[in-house]
């Protein structure tokens, strides 16, 4: 009896072992053939050039540039809008018809296809204001980014206990200040990692930016002009015949994946050590 | 539990608050009209899109003309010629590029006003393929390609091939049509070509610059762009595809001998083209398809690639430099064309397209001095 409770374990332990594997190894093939397609293709001009004729050499400076504009564009603009939502839907008004509504909206908008967002944006801001545009761009970006701030915000100040607010509400502190300088604090670690996982989802989206940041052969120079985005550059460079081209989209795939883990793993070491007093 | 780094926290919460809201109030200064009132010696920015039929050549142009002007800087964004005529419709670009002439009913749509189309290439389209152990160039008669494409022909070794190319050895193989995703120019260059010579494409299919692909094998594939449909082919065992001679001949993609309307086996080349445009008059207004011409050294697929520019500009800067840029374009810009088997234009007709950037006018006044 005991010998087969202890196989039974043992094989589930195999089990949930294996399964684990397999959800990694997907991640780590994915990095290993990004950074062998990467590594070889990735050089100075990369960095420094504007992409050259068609098919021939060049470098992506001014897509890094643009993605890391547009996101932080979409970061300025989504994750301010998506705390003060989470706080509105956490702090003042948990249950009625309205809060409901925002939560339903905001989790089928987090289902909604990206290119979907990328074509209202087009209609409501590009068609109107008359050009592609970076700021298009990043107000796709910040739309798709919104639900899953909200999500993830809200998800936090729940976990505060009830009795720290209580305690606030004890010493005869506002409101607003004991959601300040309380509630906000000790949710902080994660909402701000929360945050920096939708800047890092937002980072590689490539359907939203095809009718509004367009692309650039330049750098752009104003929020007003269209401008070059890495996603945007690796899907066209990818889908091309020219060889040059497909190196370079893998060069640009690789920093791209490299912005992404350095947003990661700031975010994991910015808040480590207050994970740790804890 | 709220220390000196809860505050830190608290601090960049509010940072990134304070931020966004003063962020979202600047966002989109109105920059562009600012610049558009500063005088014509600050820099330029033009955004072009559409065809990219043309894109190889006018990529390499624009390049060069920055050399020589380095204000005006010109971004070429390909996405297809109807990609180029629908934003151009909306006034979304500062011109746009399609080797399907606009019909009256888009140009109708035009929200800026008179369209001026203007042919800016004249190149081939090569009937491209990937079979292993096949000749770079094997023969495709015009019945053989419409059948492949009708989905009647689904296999490389078909007696219809064999009959064309004596000697040579076809494996079995299916086919994979490859065709063109979204709106193009080319796909109207090769749609009007199948119309020409197959009387069940003309009812079956019709042309344009998108129809309904058959598809009764099931193997067909769309890709977008010129660039989409050559990696396909050059990607996919089987496949055969339509790109301009460029994308085949820069990435040694084999392509077919077609047969011209005067029976004799032609490949596709710039003496071919410059023929077929020859054979044609070109009306006032530029529109013309010229695929399936007359005589002997006619490549029957070939066509025009045209600017699309609003005769009526709305920015000053831009508008000079746009007509300067297309006037060097018509001019200085064609001898880059040969070296990637474009024809340059020929000088009667560059002279009449001059005439007409004539005509563009910003407040009125014409832009080109």
């Amino acid at each position: 009896m005991y010998t087969k409770r202890n196989l039974l374990n043992a094989l589930m332990m195999g089990v949930f072992s294996l399964a684990a594997v397999i959800a990694v190894v997907p991640l780590f093939a994915v990095l290993g053939y990004v950074l062998k397609n990467g590594l070889t293709s990735l050089n100075l001009a990369f960095f420094t050039e504007l992409p050259g004729m068609m098919g021939v050499g060049g470098g992506m400076a001014n897509a890094i540039i643009g993605t890391l504009i547009v996101v932080a564009l979409a970061s300025v603009m989504g994750i301010p809008i998506g705390i003060l939502a989470a706080i509105y839907l956490s702090e003042y008004d948990r249950r009625s018809w309205f809060s409901t509504l925002v939560r339903f909206t905001s989790d089928v908008l987090t289902g909604i296809p990206s290119i979907i967002v990328g074509i209202v944006v087009y209609a409501a801001i590009v068609v109107r204001t008359k050009h592609f545009s970076a700021f298009s761009g990043g107000v796709a970006l910040a739309v798709i980014m919104i639900p899953s701030v909200i999500r993830a915000t809200e998800e936090m100040l729940r976990l505060v206990p009830h009795t720290i607010r209580e305690a606030g509400d004890a010493l005869g502190i506002p409101k607003w200040r004991t959601i300040l300088s309380i509630v906000l604090p000790t949710a902080a670690k994660g909402i701000l990692t929360g945050a920096l996982l939708a800047v890092a989802r937002i980072s590689g989206e490539t359907a939203p930016l095809l009718f509004t940041a367009l692309g650039n052969l330049y750098y752009a120079h104003s929020l007003n002009e269209p401008i070059a985005t890495l996603p945007l550059n690796i899907y066209f460079y990818a889908i091309s015949p020219y060889d040059q081209w497909h190196k370079q989209a893998w060069a640009g795939a690789l920093v791209l994946v490299f912005i992404v883990i350095v947003l990661n793993v700031v975010a994991r070491l910015a808040f480590r050590t207050r994970m740790g007093k804890n | 539990m709220i220390g000196r780094k809860g505050k830190v926290l608290t601090a960049i919460v509010t940072g990134i608050l304070a931020v966004s809201i003063t962020g979202c109030g600047t966002a989109a200064p109105n920059s562009a009209q600012a610049s558009g009132q500063k005088a014509n010696s600050g820099p330029v920015s033009l955004t072009e899109a559409g065809s990219t039929f043309v894109q190889p050549l006018l990529t390499r142009q624009v390049a060069k003309y920055q050399e020589e002007n380095p204000n005006v800087k010109i971004s070429v964004q390909g996405g297809g010629s109807g990609f180029g005529i629908a934003q151009l419709q909306k006034q979304l670009l500062d011109f746009g590029a399609s080797d399907a002439f606009m019909s009256d009913a888009d140009l109708a749509k035009a929200q800026g006003g008179t369209i001026l189309e203007l042919p800016i290439a004249l190149g081939s389209v090569t009937i491209s393929y990937n079979v292993p152990g096949l000749p770079q160039h094997i023969k495709i008669s015009p019945d053989t390609l419409a059948d492949i494409y009708l989905g009647k022909i689904s296999n490389w070794n078909d007696p219809k091939l064999a009959k064309d190319n004596p000697g040579v050895k076809f494996p079995n193989l299916a086919i994979v049509p490859v065709h063109r995703a979204e709106g193009s120019g080319t796909t109207s260059i090769f749609t009007h070509y199948l119309a020409s010579v197959s009387p069940e494409w003309a009812s079956k299919v019709g042309k344009g610059i998108s129809v309904n692909w058959p598809n009764p094998t099931g193997k067909v594939i769309g890709e977008k762009g010129n660039p989409g449909v050559a990696g396909a082919v050059k990607n996919t065992t089987g496949a055969i595809g339509y790109i301009e001679l460029a994308y085949a001949l820069e990435n040694n993609i084999p392509y077919a001998y077609m047969h011209n309307k005067a029976g004799k086996w032609v490949l596709p080349s710039l003496e071919g083209a410059a023929a077929d445009a020859a054979a044609f008059t070109i009306p006032e207004d530029m529109r013309v398809n010229i695929v399936n011409a007359p005589g002997d050294a006619a490549y029957p697929i070939s066509g025009f690639s045209w600017a699309l520019v609003y005769q009526k500009q709305t920015d000053k800067a831009k508008g000079e430099a746009l007509v300067n840029f297309l006037k060097w374009d018509f001019t200085k810009g064609q001898s880059l064309a040969p070296s990637l088997q474009y024809v340059p234009l020929p000088d009667n007709l560059t002279k009449r397209e001059i005439d007409m950037l004539k005509t563009i006018t910003y407040n009125g006044q014409p832009l080109l001095k």
